[in-house]
Formats: structure tokens, sequence, C-alpha cells
């Protein structure tokens, strides 16, 4: 009796168990089901559609099932993917994470489909961290650089009338645009891109390399004065002091309509405009100053390279991904909508003319990059930088901090 | 006569008064973060963000929680979450129950052992098995599938309902069964007919816990579906959906809500039995 | 009376034991001991095999991980941020568990003279707080405690401290563990004071009336009756508390992933960032297997009562 009891329950848990990961599992006739990860706020929503409509349409063997991934744990989750058995086709990857990815192994070489794609002229910025040891693992997708993103309203009613052109006369303007309900400028304390700019503008870098040791170097005067200058700008605001730029989406913070100023790359407006279209039109754009008229601050170079995992079980097929969204058509559409640079230069033309692309450029001049160790992904994870600008934000000692900091940094690249 | 009369018992309030306000203090203090996560919930944005707190509502809205019901598959990982935590807690209950009769009831070489083998696992570090696991799970083909989610729940869980259903059976005179063999039963029916029935306090006491345990996971569930985001389980979404609320409280409340709905609802309905069940297990434990 | 000398008298046991129905207890527990092997036991060596290994992502992408002998173990304890850790992990739970036993007791105490409605609406809050999700409490205290419109800073400023007007808790360390303790003794303490309460019906109430009679003080009936009374259960729930503060991992994690710093950053943290963040596989299990050494060290004790209770049995 008991044995009926127990085989009876047993099968019951089963059925359970079984019915519930059912829905999980590929069909074996019908198009091919193709999983591609793109990060999110890289695109916006109808670029994506767009992007597969036609794609399924030429390709109609090819279903295309395209995922949004948060940034926050995505370094476990990509390495969870890579290690996988079944992983998902495509991956959108960090310029400053590919490397570390493109050494595991765990990504495919496509340096014989470079000529394909027309490899000859991709942006140094996004090709030299998807290449390891001459060969190509990760193919670039698109770069970009920051800039200020402000509200035209806000500027003409507190009659400002051009742009700043240096760092004072910035924090002049913000303090003048932070009255009552409007904030001066939506900064939160943990943006490190933009505090590496900061840093560059007056001679420091976050971490120097002397023979074959990394130092990291947030504590040098420079480094402190960049810390300075942010702490000045980011009081004009009511941006939160121990979070960053995407929690909340400083994006959407801004399409509230009581920000008059955010730090983002251009493509920024193009998300805050779908989600309050009756932003557009009134969002202008300028090179994040630097310390004196007619040289823009410095800023990072951010962008993104496409991978193909080895575990993944379609690989053609998601070379034909690849070989799309890199392409000329869907980058020169991709530049447009999100006022990014290209990933080749030649298609650089692509973009002439509009607002928020001229002032990346003017910036882009003066574009950096983070230390070049395959390390420094480590350092992101843990980010010690972030936790030092919360720290000297809130009223710690900077240069104690600072120190700190620097020794985690050292600790971390040397490891 | 009167005043004589009245005065202890003032007397007596008044002594009573530091222990009543004792027990406000500690009901208030074990409410409120729940009271104001549901309070939250269904107030109106501008009432959530006004520079003095409203503690109680002024007016009711639901926009938060169809915000939260309408994120992107929240019915399909809450239909997830169910199916895994009520197989895991149904399969702990009746592998334990075989176990904890065999340890309870029956006399054989190696109970000791196994006693001992089913405490130390009481105290594994299953945040540390994370990747291995992992590795485990891919080795098998079991990545990115509920059944394995399950088995580790099951496998979570198991070692504590042992131990606490033993308790309860220990606690059931022996005397009872046997009564009934006597009167021509076969043990099993025995165990069926009069065990059972008195164990239901016991089984529904150590499946809440379960079923707790289970609903809160979030590491293995966020490791181990990687691929297939419609296997996502609850505690994984709310995650990463204050990732993307961050600061509208009042969705991220709603879903807190919802997510803590299911378990309370079972508590308070059950809470008299559950209680001395938990304690009983407890003490035999 | 017992379990074991009841089975031995009853009929169906020495049946049991004389013919082949002896396989019972054996088929009864296999799938216990199937389910521990494969997924507990298993698990367990394949970490002690990694901790000796060279184990970073591309081992765990491609395989063929070279065994580096005690290489990890000498990295990791010549690390001062790992002592620094394992100090940090006592305190926490040292902290932790003191405040946990020491208000669930009085909690306890103080339910066993309030009157029944009062005594049922608060265990009905108890237990509200015991059951809600680790999770959303979880969130719910961020909101508490959050810069801007928490109401805990809202209050602070009220009661005239004017210094918390937008204070960021989660930007400094003490104010963070502070945080932390706050939430998991919340979280604890009913579990702990309603198993107590119960234990403490369980005290005969002629023995409080024979002390009183005796002329002894509350404090006094306290020591003396209700103490000794506790004690095997007071222990349970001691051992149960040090286990799961001590390998507390979702609550830390959720609220301040171990920061800022290392300020809040425990053995189970530790583990998972060096881990997951730094992907070295190979120094998070070298973490792992020591943290499983202290925490059986720790509780070498409760493994032995209950050991030796079983024997009673």
């Amino acid at each position: 009796m008991k044995i009926r009891f127990i085989a009876g329950a047993a099968a019951l848990a089963a059925t359970l168990a079984v019915s519930a990961c059912g829905s999980s599992s590929d069909s074996a006739e019908g198009p091919e089901r193709l999983t591609v990860w793109i990060m999110k706020d890289s695109v916006t929503e109808d670029f994506l559609t767009r992007f597969s409509e036609d794609f399924e349409r030429r390709h109609k063997d090819i279903d295309l099932d395209v995922q949004i991934q948060e940034w926050d744990g995505i370094g476990e989750k990509v390495t969870a993917a890579l290690a996988s058995t079944d992983a998902p086709d495509v991956i959108e990857v960090g310029n400053t994470q590919v490397a570390q990815y493109a050494a595991s192994g765990g990504v495919k070489d496509l340096t014989d489909r470079t000529e394909d794609l027309s490899g000859a002229d991709w942006l140094p910025g996004l090709a030299e961290p998807g290449k390891i040891d001459g060969k190509q693992y990760g193919i670039p997708w698109y770069a970009a650089n920051r800039v200020v993103l402000y509200h035209k309203d806000h500027f003409a009613r507190a009659g400002i009338t051009s742009p700043p052109a240096t760092q004072d006369d910035w924090l002049a303007d913000t303090a003048k645009l932070d009255k009552g309900r409007i904030q001066g400028i939506y900064l939160p304390g943990q943006n490190w891109y933009t505090l590496a700019g900061f840093i560059w503008d007056q001679g420091g870098d976050l971490a120097v390399r002397s023979g074959d040791t990394w130092k990291g170097a947030l504590d040098t005067p420079q480094a402190l004065a960049g810390m300075d200058f942010y702490r000045r700008l980011q009081a004009l605001g009511k941006g939160p002091k121990d979070s960053d730029e995407a929690k909340p989406p400083q994006a959407e913070v801004f399409a509230k309509g009581d920000v008059a100023q955010i730090i983002s790359v251009p493509g920024g407006a193009k998300i805050i405009e779908e989600a309050n279209p009756a932003l557009k039109g009134k969002i202008g754009f300028f090179p994040v100053p630097g310390r004196t008229a007619g040289e823009p601050g410095a800023v990072f170079t951010g962008g993104s390279d496409l991978i193909v995992p080895e575990a993944s079980a379609h690989q053609d097929a998601a070379y034909q991904v690849i070989k799309a969204l890199a392409g000329d058509t869907w980058q020169t559409d991709m530049a447009k909508t999100m006022s990014y640079v290209p990933n080749r230069t030649s298609l650089a033309g692509a973009v002439r003319g509009s607002e928020g692309t001229a002032a990346m450029a003017a910036g882009a001049a003066r574009g950096r990059a983070t230390p070049n160790s395959p390390q420094w992904a480590a350092v992101e994870a843990t980010n010690p930088i972030k936790q030092y600008m919360t720290a000297a934000l809130t009223g710690t000692d900077p240069a104690k901090a600072a120190k700190e900091a620097s020794d985690s940094i050292t600790k971390t690249l040397g490891s | 006569m009167n005043r004589t009369s009245a005065s202890p018992v003032t007397h007596a309030r008044i002594r009573r008064l530091p222990l009543h306000a004792a027990a406000l203090l500690v009901f208030v203090l074990s409410v409120f973060p729940v009271y104001w996560m549901v309070l939250t919930a269904f107030k109106p944005t501008q009432d959530i963000q006004s520079q003095t707190p409203l503690f109680l509502p002024t007016s009711v809205t639901l926009d938060h929680f169809t915000k939260a019901v309408q994120a992107d598959g929240f019915w399909l990982f809450w239909r997830n979450s169910l199916a895994v935590t009520a197989s895991c807690v149904l399969l702990a209950l009746i592998v334990a129950l075989g176990a904890a009769f065999a340890v309870a009831r029956l006399r054989w070489k190696g109970r000791r052992g196994f006693i001992l083998m089913v405490f130390i696992a009481q105290v594994a570090p299953w945040e540390a098995l994370l990747i291995p696991m992992y590795v485990i799970a891919r080795d098998t083909d079991m990545l990115d599938k509920l059944s394995m989610l399950t088995l580790i729940y099951f496998m979570i869980t198991l070692p504590f309902t042992i131990v606490t259903l033993r308790g309860f059976l220990t606690a059931i005179p022996v005397e009872l069964e046997e009564a009934a063999q006597v009167d021509g039963c076969t043990r099993a029916a025995a165990f069926r007919r009069i065990t059972l029935p008195l164990l239901a306090p016991g089984l529904l006491a150590t499946s809440l816990f379960g079923f707790i345990t289970a609903w809160n996971e979030f590491a293995f569930a966020n490791m181990l579906i990687i691929k297939n985001q419609d296997d996502r389980t609850l505690p994984v979404w709310l995650s990463s959906f204050s990732n993307v609320f961050g600061t509208d409280w009042g969705a991220t409340m709603a879903a807190s809500t919802l997510f803590a709905l299911p378990v309370l609802v079972l508590f308070l309905v059950l809470q008299g039995r559950v209680a001395s069940g938990m304690t009983s297990g407890a003490v035999k434990g | 009376m017992t379990a074991a000398a009841g089975a031995r008298r009853t009929p169906g046991a020495e049946r049991a034991a004389r013919t082949p129905g002896a396989l019972w207890p054996y088929l009864l527990i296999a799938p216990t001991v199937l389910g521990t092997a494969y997924l507990l036991l298993y698990p367990l060596v394949r970490n002690l095999v990694i901790s000796f290994q060279t184990y970073g992502m591309g081992e765990l992408i491609r395989g063929g991980a070279p065994f580096a002998g005690l290489a990890n173990y000498r990295e990791i304890l010549d690390d001062t941020v790992f002592w620094e850790v394992v100090r940090r992990t006592f305190w926490w739970t040292a902290v932790n568990v003191v405040l946990i036993m020491v208000l669930a007791t009085l909690v306890a105490l103080m339910l066993q003279h309030l009157g029944r409605r009062t005594r049922l609406l608060v265990m009905s809050g108890l237990v509200l707080a015991w059951a809600s999700p680790v999770i959303a409490t979880t969130t719910v205290f961020q909101w508490l405690f959050s810069s801007r419109l928490g109401v805990v800073n809202w209050l602070l400023v009220r009661l005239g401290f004017e210094s918390y007007e937008n204070y960021s808790w989660f930007a400094n360390g003490s104010s963070t563990f502070v945080i932390l303790v706050l939430l998991v003794v919340w979280q604890s303490v009913p579990f702990a004071a309603i198993t107590l309460h119960a234990a403490l019906l369980t005290v005969p109430a002629e023995l409080y009336e024979s002390a009183r009679l005796d002329g002894a003080g509350a404090a006094r009936i306290f020591r003396s009756v209700t103490l000794p009374m506790l004690r095997p259960l007071f222990a349970l729930v001691l051992c149960l508390e040090v286990i799961w503060v001590f390998r507390c991992f979702a609550q830390i994690w959720a609220i301040s992933k171990g920061g800022p710093g290392d300020a809040t950053t425990t053995l189970p943290v530790y583990a998972y960032r060096v881990a997951q963040s730094l992907h070295r596989y190979d120094l998070g299990a070298a973490v792992s297997t020591l943290t499983v050494l202290l925490l059986v060290a720790v509780l070498v004790v409760h493994l032995r009562q209950m050991f030796r209770q079983e024997g009673e049995l």
C-alpha cells in the first residue's frame, strides 16, 4: 500500500518537474532558433525590432530570439554561458571586457572572416581588444564616447545661450540651472568613466605601468584634483552618491523632465525620447568641457564587440547575424539611430551632420582607453573606483580613500 | 469602599504598563517593514515622493501592481517558481517520510551513521558549491533545466525535513500502530491509517519551511538558468526588477509584495499549527 | 518511551529483523543516501579537487585544469585580507547571534506574561516578519534606509539628528554593517523567540509556584527554574542561529555585495567574490573549503551533543 502511495507521489512530483521544464525544449523541425544577447540600452527597442524583422525576412530558416541583458553581474553570466554546452549564439561584450573572453578559449576564432567583413579599416579601439595572438575573436560593433546631453528649455530659461567651453564656465552655468525643482546636472556618484575623463584632463590616470607591473594611481595629486572637480559638479544636482548611471537608468531620470544635463553617449537621447516623446527636439549636445576653451575634455572611448561562443550550436547562422549587424546597412542605420561611431572609419560619413555626433566627434579627438592590462576587467568587476567615489563624496578624506582604492587596483592588476 | 477595590486593579495596570509598551514596540517593529512594503505598493507615486512620509493610505492605486505584473514574463516566472517549489517540497516530503520512518521505527545496522550524515548535511555550505554544481550540471547536460533546480532544492530541504519528521514520528506512540495491527491491519496500512493523519501538522510545518527555502533561492537559479530566460524563477526576476526600476519604489514594492504573498498567506492561515509544529519538531530534533 | 525501545518490542520489527524484510530500512533510506551522495558529497569532492588545481576562466570553459598542489591554500593563507575576512566573519556572527539570543529570550519571557489576546497579536506580528521572504524584506530594508525619501532618515531628522538629512547609509562601511545586522536580527528573532516561548510553556506551573512560595524573586526564579529548563532548546536554537548567520549570503550580497570596500565581506561573500568576480575558481574553492572546516570546528560541540542525545534514544 505504502509503496503504491510513494510511487504515485513520486510520479506526480516527477510529472511536475518534467512539465515545468517542458517549455524550454527547442523543436527540431521548423526554423533554427538563434539566441542573441544584447546589453541593456545599447540600442533602442525599435532598432532591434526593425533589425529582427528584416533579418528573419532575408533568412527564412532562422528565428531570432534577442534577449536584453543587465550590466549588473554580466561577467558571471557571460562566463557561465561560454562554459555551457548550449550557449547563446551571439553575445555583445564591452570593449574593456572582450580581451579576457577572447583569451579564455570559449570564443570562436573569426580570423578567416575578417576580409568578408572588410575588417581592414575597423576602429582599432574595438578591433585590438578582440584580437589575441593575431587571431580575431571579437568583431567590432560600435564605439561611442560621452558628451553632455542638455534640456534646451531649461538652458533657455536660465539665460544660457551658448554651451560652456571650459570647466569653470560649466560649473557656473550648472549652478545657475540648479534652482528649485530643476537639477543642474544629474550625475550619480559612481559614474567612473566620467571621473576617468576628469582625471586625464588633469594629467593623471587610473593606473600607471612601470616595467611589468601596474600601480593604481588614484592617489596622485592630479587624480585627486579630478575627483575634486567631480565632487563640485556632482553637488549641483540630486544624483545619488552611492549608485551609478545604470541604477536607476539615467535616461529615465532625464525623461521625467526636471534634469538640465546628464553625461551620456549621444544615443542616450533616443532612449530618452522613447521614454518621453514630449522631449523630442528639446535635447541638445555639447562635448564635455576641458580645462581651457578650444580643447574639449578627455573622454573614455567605449564600445562593444560581438562574439560567437564555441559552445554555440548554430555558428554559421550566428555568423550571418554578425555579418548583418557589422555590415554597411545596419552600421549606417545604427550610427544614425543611436549616434554611434560606426565600426569602420570608411562609414564615418554616415553620421556627419547630426548634432550629437558632432559633439561626440569633437570629444573623440581626446578619446582614451582604460589601462591596457588583461586583468583590467577584474578591476571593473569589484570596482574599487566606484566605492572610492562614494566615499569621497560622502565626507571621507579623499586622499585616504584614494590610497585604499589604488592599493586595491594595484593588487588586482598584479594577480 | 469603591476606591479601595479599584486601586489594586489600577496599580496592576500601571505595573503592567511597561510590559504592554514592550509588547507594542515588538509588534510595531516586526510588522512595520512588511506594512511599509504593502503600503508603498498601493500609494500613488506622488505620495511616495512626498517629503513627509504618509503612514496611512490617503488614496489607493493599483498602478504599481499593473506595472509589475505587466513586466515581461511575470506570470511565467511565477509559474516556474511555483512548479519548482511545489515539486521539490513534495519530493522532499516523500523521501524524508521514508527515511524518518526507518530511523524512528525500525532497528538496523548503520542507523547511527545515517543519522550523523543527516545532521552534517543540515549544515552543508550550499553557496560554496555553486561552481562544482555548475560543472556537474553541465557535464550531465542538466544546465538550463528547472528539473536540476528542483533536485538541488530538494537536497537543500531534505535533511531538515528528515530531522523534523523524525521528531514528530517519535512523539506518536507506536502502540497506536500496534493496536491497529492487532485488529488485522498490515503494518503499512496501520501506518497509513493511524500515524499519517497524526503526522499532518509535522508534514505541514516541514513543507512550509521547505517552501520558503526553495521559493527564496537565488544563487543557483541565477547560475544554472542561462540561455532559457523563460525558465527564470521569481527571485532572479525580482533582482533584475530592482535593477530596472531602481528608484521606482512603488513598482519594486509591488513586485516584492507579489513575491511575498503566497508565503505570507500560507503562514497566516496555518499560523498556530506551524508554530507549534516547528517547535515540537525542534524539541525532538 | 523511545522509538528504538518501542520498535524492539513490536512484532513488526521482529518480523522485519528475521525475514527478507530486513532490507526495508535500507530501501527507505536509499533515496536520501543517493541524493546526498550525488548532490552534496560529490559537489563537495569536486570543490575540494578544484581547490588543488589551477582553475580559472579558461579551465572552466576548456577543462583540463592542471594540479597545483597547495598553491591556492598558500596564496589564501598568506593574504592578510583573508584573515581580516575571517576576523570579520566571527565578529559578524558574534554580534548577530548575541543580539538575536538576548532579544529572543526577552521577547519569549514577555510573551509568557502577556494576556491571551495581546500575545496572539504579538505572535502574529512575529510570524509575519519570520515568513516574509528574504529577498522581499531585503528590498524593503533598502527602501527604508534609502538616502532620499527613506523613512528612517526622515525619522532621525524629526528626532533632531539633522545630519541624517539625505544620509547615504550604504556609502559607509560601518553603517552598512549596522543595517545588515538590523536586517538579519529582524529576520531571525521571531523564530528564536517563538521556539523559546514554546519551550517556556513546557515548564510546569508548579515549579514556579513552589519557587515563589520559597520566597524567590523574579531574577532568582529565572536563574534557577526557567534557565535550566530552557537550556537544551536554548543550545539548539543558538547552534542553528550560528549556522544561519555564519553562512548568511543572500542578504549581504543583495544589499552591499560585501562593500563598500571590504566592510561587509564575510567568508561566504569573499568566496563568491574571488570565484565569480575575479574568475579565480580555484581560490574560491579553497576559501569555501576553509569556511567549511571553520564552521565544522565551531559546531563540533553541537554535533557531538546532538549525537549524544541520539545515543540516549
